[in-house]
């Protein structure tokens, strides 16, 4: 009985370090917008100990961008954090995905993990778990702790730097998000019958976004979109045996 | 810092938190019911829509190393290859057109 607890404690061990390696080149393009996010707020009166604070008790990457920028034009309270919350709504399709993940933890667990959860992590956690389905809770807790680490770590360093730091964006650091999306993408790719919701919810982001609204709106309607199709698509394929 | 930055940072945090709770909640609901194929299709239809939401408005150059990040992904299905490939073109595209 000992022996089977401490294989899995130990099971446990290896997927979290697993994670934690793994999101290490993901978190590290995450930091380019975490520098760029805390020299925002510095200039618009957050201390660096307020913007490490904000970084980890909120954790929500674009949706802090936005909640400092609409503070610091408007100065309005709730438009800022209504403005900011709303572009964080993906996550509720996020966290609900992570349904099967998080199943068996303790609530308090299960609040952990979604708190240190980030596109980032999330996504590569999916991927993974596509390819095997022993990929789960361990494995995203390692990988978010490490993403939540970062992202403190970037924006308060961005905070305390400021116009001293270079523009890392011509690297190429500004693109890893796009491109490891696309590695995570072909992860979760399982047939042709992913195609045509696929590109109906690429294309209805897009569609949104040119229209003027925020990129995170754009991701809600595509997703839904999608899932709109997949329904209608699932009901014809059912008419039709 | 201001008592409206501490308000605004409060705020933030519950909002962001209350956001992940309801995912949960409707997450668990969702699983047991007849519509759990929704769970299995969010992951991938989230990720094509972050995709597409960061190559509207793009340059071509981008688009380019896109399309080399997705040849990476597809002959070798591993996150980093395709990163450090679609990076290191959208870097070599940036450097050739500047």
């Amino acid at each position: 009985m000992d022996e089977s607890v401490n294989a899995l404690a130990a099971r446990n061990a290896y997927e979290a370090k697993r994670g934690a390696i793994a999101i290490l080149p993901l978190a590290l393009g995450a930091s380019v917008y975490g520098l760029a996010f805390g020299f925002l707020a510095v200039q618009v009166g957050f201390p660096w100990w307020g913007v490490a604070i904000m970084s980890a008790s909120t954790h929500a990457g674009s949706s802090q961008i936005i909640a400092v920028e609409q503070f610091a034009s408007t100065g309005v309270v709730l438009g800022a954090v209504l403005a900011g919350a709303s572009l964080n709504l993906r996550y509720v399709g996020i966290i609900a995905s992570l349904s099967e993940v998080l199943a068996g933890l303790s609530l308090r667990k299960k609040l952990f993990a979604i708190h240190i959860t980030g596109d980032e992590n999330w996504a590569l956690t999916m991927s993974e778990r596509a390819k095997s389905p022993d990929v789960g809770a361990p494995f995203l807790i390692g990988s978010g702790l490490v993403n939540i680490s970062m992202w403190t770590a970037s924006t308060t360093l961005g905070a305390l730097l400021g116009a001293a730091l270079p523009d890392l964006g011509r690297f190429g650091l500004s693109f890893a998000f796009t491109a490891a999306f696309i590695a995570m993408a072909r992860g979760l790719w399982r047939g042709r019958s992913q195609v045509l919701p696929w590109t109906m919810a690429a294309a209805a982001t897009m569609a949104v976004i040119s229209l003027g609204m925020p990129k995170a709106y754009g991701i809600i309607v595509g997703a839904f979109f999608g899932l709109v199709v997949t329904f209608l698509k699932r009901r014809i394929e059912a008419a039709a045996r | 810092m201001s008592a409206s930055h501490w308000v605004v940072v409060s705020l933030l945090v519950v909002a962001a938190f209350a956001i992940r709770v309801a995912g949960l909640i409707a997450g668990e609901r969702i699983r047991v019911s007849r519509q759990a194929w929704v769970l299995d299709e969010l992951p991938g239809l989230i990720v094509v829509s972050l995709v597409a939401s960061s190559l509207i408005g793009q340059p071509p150059p981008t688009w380019i190393a896109a399309g080399v990040a997705l040849g990476a992904a597809i002959a070798t299905n591993q996150v980093i290859v395709a990163m450090v490939l679609g990076m290191l073109a959208y870097a070599g595209l940036g450097w050739l057109s500047s």
